[in-house]
């Protein structure tokens, strides 16, 4: 039988992408364990307190990295390639070096990872693995990040549609965000106050320009490609992508609002959050327009589902980002765990929950083996439960923990704290609820990609089936 | 279009995908109802957002400025009396340093048997007209202070000090309430007043002269 062209694309990238889907889901169980951990730590002090590379500050920003960078960074490689080489008609080429590249990502994040639970940490936001790793993985990125643009130059159709803006521009703007930083901050440091704002727009840009165009991009992909349909209001979509490029990176300032810093750089902050609307709009009236073309098989599809709550969540929580970032509602959050729902819903509500729908969709065609239907829906139905959990968990409580700290008559231990601890307490339970939703992504994953003896253990009649066939 | 729409099979082929987004980027669209519809809300929503961010932006930014707006404290009457005070003071005590220091001393003893004390006299906490007129047009002949006399050698006569009205204001402000006196401040048109008032007097003050200026002020010596 000859192969389509699809399936020879799929064969070109399955070793690539399952390699980097394989590691981003150890990556995610790592990351989990750590946010268990971390949630553990506030809820019960002394928990683990006996081991000195354990420390809440060590583990926090190890998780944070861990997730970030190991399971953000290994999904964004095996997404890229795969979304690229589709769009693009062409082969993935360069695997050898893309296995090179990806060892070196790996390898410099858990060198990184166990340099941040050693104490060797930067004092930089996401920039916080010890200074030795980042040439590493800097030479491990540009690899993976030339070889993907090596497969967009071979696409068959000359023009370029919303996907591949998305994708291909975040491919690009975390290595310039990358030099930007590691020049200011290490190369020829910057002196004062500019460090201090260099080093929050790197961590906030990060996201903004890093996992959000990502998994824009993959959501501007999957979307018509489930669905069948072209992006609705589809002419929007070029708007989208130039507000988000051209107010993103200004809009992080916000995060400064009342510190050490010439008041104008907070103020343009909070009035390029306020035109982020811009973008979040755009974006949304694009996903869920098109999606409510045919609700029925946004919901049948489980990919397009987890892609459509990643949207949805995405919409949701940018304008209520954007309600905090005024001036007026950030002087009572500011200092306050609301800070942990705005990574949160970034990273777990929108990026994870859509490259969730990407893998999904992807890996069945790259492999040919299905994946199980219930334990995809008990992933997803954990995962939407755990997510919302989390989130609530940490609006309700930051805004609680900011107005209460606002109040310097209260007594700090004995009010503010002990009224903030039950949502301490509910963190940690959405984390293990996520938890073994992660888990349970990541032995979906495996067994597809490793079909093994463990998995006609777990999960026998389909594979036997899909072998007699 | 149409007809991909229509497929049986519901999803599409990334080549279709790629085709049909990159043909929407050429196609121009006709002007249908439902076309116009949502640009017009989005302009509509677009409009008001830059209207807002803009009015943000003029008010929160000061201006580009380095340095955060100096912040303006509102003084009550009683503050700003005690202020305007206290900066006159300061201004007659460098006039002091400058012009009376050298003979009468930074702690206004004077030197015993040369000149006269300040702290603690008459002459300076009585009337201010004594002391005002005295730094006007100078002081010479033989004068008693505290007890003691002065001015028995002519090398000891004060000249004229040629200062303005403010200064002797201040520096007379100065002396009556420096170190022990207790004295209440002169303003600088009374000592205009003073020194209209002595305009036919052309050469320096006797001690006798004043005495009958001001009799009130030697009543208790």
């Amino acid at each position: 039988m000859k192969e389509s062209p699809e399936q020879v694309i799929d064969r070109s990238a399955k070793l690539v992408v399952s390699f980097f889907v394989a590691s981003a889901g150890l990556w995610l169980l790592a990351a989990a364990l750590l946010a268990y951990i971390v949630a553990a730590k506030l809820t019960d002090p002394f928990f683990l307190s006996g081991i000195e590379y354990l420390t809440y500050g060590k583990v926090k920003i190890a998780q944070a990295n861990a997730f970030v960078y190991g399971w953000g960074g290994n999904s964004i490689f095996a997404a890229t390639l795969w979304i690229i080489a589709r769009l693009s008609q062409a082969e993935v080429r360069g695997r050898i070096f893309l296995l090179f590249a990806g060892t070196l990502w790996n390898l410099g994040i858990t060198a990184g990872l166990l340099g941040i639970l050693d104490g060797k940490m930067n004092a930089h936001e996401l920039l916080e693995m010890p200074t030795e790793v980042w040439p590493v993985l800097f030479i491990g990125y540009s690899i993976i990040a030339f070889l993907a643009l090596v497969i967009h130059r071979s696409r068959e159709h000359s023009s370029t549609i919303a996907p591949q803006w998305f994708i291909l521009s975040s491919l690009l703007w975390f290595p310039a965000l990358f030099l930007i930083a590691w020049n200011g901050l290490e190369l020829n440091p910057a002196r004062g106050t500019l460090q201090t704002v260099l080093s929050m727009w790197f961590g906030q840009s990060l996201i903004w320009l890093w996992l959000t165009p990502m998994a824009l991009g993959a959501a501007y992909y999957v979307i018509p490609a489930i669905m069948g349909i072209v992006i609705d209001k589809y002419y929007l979509a070029i708007f989208g992508f130039w507000c988000i490029a051209a107010l993103a990176p200004w809009s992080v300032l916000n995060h400064l609002v009342g510190g050490p810093v010439p008041m104008w750089i907070p103020a343009v902050g909070t009035v390029m959050s306020i035109a982020m609307i811009f973008p979040i709009a755009v974006a949304s009236t694009n996903f869920h327009a098109t999606a409510f073309k045919d609700v029925g098989k946004v919901w049948n599809s489980l990919p397009l589902r987890f892609v459509i709550f990643g949207t949805l969540s995405y919409t949701l929580s940018s304008y209520i980002g954007v309600i905090f970032s005024l001036p007026a509602v950030a002087k009572l959050t500011q200092f306050s765990i609301i800070n942990e729902f705005h990574f949160n819903q970034r990273v777990y509500g929108f990026f994870s929950m859509i490259i969730f729908g990407v893998v999904y969709h992807m890996l069945p065609k790259i492999t040919g083996r299905e994946i199980g239907t219930g334990s995809k829906t008990f992933h997803f139905w954990t995962s939407a439960a755990g997510v919302m959990m989390l989130l609530l968990a940490y609006l309700i409580g930051g805004l609680t923990h900011g107005v209460l700290a606002q109040q310097p008559s209260l007594d700090w231990a004995s009010s503010v704290i002990s009224s903030v601890q039950p949502y301490f307490l509910i963190t940690k339970i959405a984390f293990v609820i996520l938890g073994f939703s992660q888990l349970v992504f990541v032995i979906n994953v495996w067994k597809v990609i490793f079909p093994n003896p463990l998995a006609y253990i777990l999960d026998g009649s389909p594979e036997r089936k899909e072998k007699s066939a | 279009m149409t007809d991909k729409k229509k497929r049986t099979d519901s999803s599409m082929t990334d080549q279709e995908l790629v085709e049909a987004h990159a043909s929407l980027n050429r196609e121009k669209h006709p002007p249908t109802v439902g076309f116009l519809y949502a640009p017009l809300i989005f302009v509509f929503v677009f409009g008001c957002l830059i209207f807002v961010c803009s009015i943000q932006l003029a008010h929160t930014t000061n201006n580009f400025q380095l340095h955060p707006p100096r912040e303006v404290v509102e003084l009550s009457p009683e503050e700003k009396e005690a202020l305007r005070i206290e900066r006159k003071v300061e201004s007659g005590k460098k006039v002091f340093a400058a012009r009376c220091a050298s003979c009468h001393q930074d702690n206004g003893q004077g030197i015993p048997g040369q000149f006269p004390p300040l702290d603690g006299s008459k002459w300076v906490t009585s009337d201010p007209g004594l002391i005002s007129n005295i730094i006007i047009m100078g002081l010479k002949g033989e004068i008693e202070v505290k007890g003691v006399t002065y001015g028995t050698n002519p090398a000891q006569n004060m000249v004229a000090v040629p200062i303005n009205n403010r200064e002797i204001a201040n520096v007379v402000t100065y002396v009556r309430q420096a170190w022990s006196n207790e004295a209440t401040e002169v303003l600088e048109e009374e000592v205009s007043a003073f020194r209209a008032e002595s305009s036919e007097q052309s050469e320096q003050w006797t001690g006798e002269q004043l005495r009958e200026m001001y009799p009130s002020a030697f009543s208790t010596e």
